[in-house]
């Protein structure tokens, strides 16, 4: 019964983004582009109680038979990722609202078309249908990356279409190798296969570095850092809590499906995975605006995730689902706060922005306790995160896991030194004396003096706050999190139940 | 080996207009890329000595398989939107060759 709903988490987006094309009416625009992500969520709390005793549910959409049929399938991971990505989608919409960037024409269908594609993209069980997904998620995005700005915001577009759609030419032919050598698509159906079958595993390796692509994996990750932080921060962090996260995703469940253990080729994965958590933390030492040096943040954190997937243990499975979880929202928070900075004080650069620790208390100690989070000091999910990822490591009690771990600390350490900067420069310092306005023609404007009174205002650093809440949450609620992406680890290695509910 | 040396072609083209400056290039570079993707759809139908899959006309035994037809479909229809998509792009952007903005009154970011 339930499991003929899972549809509606694709359809019910769509419906209402074709819906608000029409209806363009400013409150009904408003109220459906919150509801229909808090549905969602609220959908994916349901699905992950009932998943405590069914681990999988599976439905053949159109009612083939299994095997033929499309199906959607959920089980603990996809249920706790659809609900975590459809927060920090309810977070950026409550930002973009507040800045006012909902109002712009197509904004609000667009999103709802991303966060139905990045729902379709969990659920399903199908690779080529996962192509599909990927597409209509990828679809909005084009628009949204430009949409809210200025000619360089365009450019910037191109980089991000032409590097996306090359990467989905690269899926597609993946795709078709996998169909061609296994004379399937079903996930189901392909379970645990690519360790027998040589050419079925190159399949998945041509898949796998598609996806790799779009998750931003060093060496193939420099469209992230040159084209994220040119959008406005909202959609930044609606971009950087959906496409990186679903690509990630998309990585863990085809590897753990096709592979029954390690790939042949794991060494390779955990040299990138050493390369990605590296470069992501030394670069971040080389920007001077807030939001570029979260974006290279980004990269190490794609190779934190990506730990679990290297050395493929329940318990590294399960660690690296934790610090998704923990990096989805604590991303999401500092992008928010960032960009409320830059919505006042017109600029995210270090040497432009000082002393806003006076100026600003509340935004100050709520970055620092995000910044906390993102480098993994106490009281924070990035500190259970990390110190879950690097027990596995030790656990793993192997080269790789040695050599992951001492990365781990090293970035970790690197991360820190970089964001010590930003703090100097954003926070310390005599108070900021002049800014540069946003001018209502161009976007920008002359060096004026800021008077004594200016302040971030509560409705601007309110979602980002209420980000940094979730994340203190999750540390207080540690335990029972580790339970659920502890199950989900499992549903991963165990492909059994998934198998059986897709194929009776 | 005909289809395999059509998809070798396709690739070899794509690559190259996909590393030219022009924004229209690029394009036609993206379009060749992803028929040369479809290409490879089709080959894993078996289209190469198969019939064509009519149940009426063709021993279902020696028919090609329908399946990656239908994926080679949906891929046209995603690939055309994303031509026209950046088509659009394509004419409202600033000039590939001289790097000259729309005169809009905006300041260089510095």
């Amino acid at each position: 019964m339930t499991a003929s709903l899972l549809p509606l988490l694709l359809a019910v987006p769509l419906l209402a983004a074709g819906l608000l094309v029409v209806a363009r009416h400013r409150v009904v625009q408003r109220v459906l582009l919150l509801a229909v992500p808090a549905a969602s969520l609220a959908f994916a709390v349901v699905l992950l109680q009932l998943h405590r005793d069914e681990p999988v549910l599976a439905h053949q959409v159109g009612a083939f038979a299994p095997g033929v049929a499309i199906p959607f399938v959920s089980d603990t991971l996809s249920a706790l990722m659809i609900a975590v990505t459809s927060l920090a989608t309810l977070g950026a919409i409550w930002f973009l609202s507040v800045t006012g960037e909902d109002r712009y024409r197509f904004v609000p269908p667009l999103v709802l078309m991303l966060h139905g594609g990045v729902n379709g993209a969990f659920l399903t069980g199908d690779l080529f249908n996962l192509f599909v997904m990927v597409e209509v998620m990828l679809l909005p995005s084009y628009a949204l990356i430009a949409v809210t700005g200025t000619w360089r915001r365009l450019g910037i577009g191109r980089t991000f279409v032409v590097v996306n759609l090359l990467t989905s030419a690269i899926l597609l032919t993946g795709v078709g190798l996998v169909y061609a050598v296994a004379g399937s698509v079903n996930l189901a159906v392909l379970s645990d296969a690519a360790s027998e079958q040589p050419e079925l595993a190159l399949a998945t390796a041509v898949v796998l570095l598609a996806l790799s692509v779009k998750g931003a994996v060093v060496p193939v990750h420099g469209w992230l850092p040159q084209t994220y932080p040119a959008t406005s921060a909202g959609v930044m962090a609606l971009f950087s809590a959906l496409h990186t996260k679903v690509a990630l995703y998309a990585v863990y469940r085809v590897y753990s499906t096709l592979f029954d253990g390690p790939a042949p080729w794991a060494p390779v994965l955990v040299l990138l995975v050493v390369a990605t958590l590296a470069v992501g933390a030394w670069s971040t030492f080389g920007e001077h605006v807030m939001r570029r040096a979260l974006a290279w943040q980004m990269v190490a954190g794609v190779g934190h995730i990506l730990v679990g997937v290297a050395l493929f243990t329940v318990a590294s499975l399960g660690a690296g689902l934790f610090y998704m979880v923990h990096h989805i929202v604590t991303m999401s928070a500092l992008l928010l706060l960032a960009g409320a900075i830059e919505q006042v004080y017109g600029t995210g650069r270090y040497e432009r922005l000082s002393g806003l620790m006076q100026r600003d208390r509340a935004v100050a100690v709520l970055m620092a306790l995000g910044l906390f989070s993102l480098i993994g000091i106490p009281a924070s999910s990035g500190f259970v995160g990390k110190v879950a990822v690097v027990s596995s490591a030790a656990g793993a009690a192997s080269w790789q896991g040695w050599l992951l771990l001492t990365m781990v600390l090293l970035a970790s350490v690197a991360s820190l030194l970089a964001m010590q900067r930003l703090w100097v420069g954003v926070f310390w310092g005599p108070p900021l004396a002049a800014y540069r306005p946003d001018s209502p023609e161009t976007g920008r404007a002359r060096l004026t003096t800021v008077p004594e009174d200016v302040r971030i205002p509560v409705r601007l650093w309110a979602p980002g706050a209420t980000l940094v809440g979730v994340q203190l949450l999750m540390f207080l609620g540690a335990g029972p999190l580790m339970a659920i992406t502890a199950r989900a680890a499992q549903g991963l290695v165990d492909t059994a139940p998934y198998v059986e509910a897709v194929l009776p | 080996m005909i289809i395999a040396a059509s998809v070798a072609v396709l690739v070899t083209g794509g690559v190259y207009l996909l590393l030219q400056r022009s924004m229209v290039r690029v394009i036609f570079g993206l379009a060749l890329l992803s028929h040369a993707a479809n290409l490879i759809l089709l080959l894993a139908g078996v289209s190469a000595w198969r019939g064509e899959p009519l149940p009426d006309r063709v021993d279902p035994a020696v028919a090609t398989d329908p399946l990656p037809h239908a994926f080679v479909l949906t891929a046209i229809v995603i690939a055309f939107a994303v031509t026209v998509l950046m088509l659009g792009m394509a004419v409202i952007g600033h000039n590939d060759d001289t790097k000259r903005m729309p005169a809009t009154g905006e300041e260089r970011a510095t």
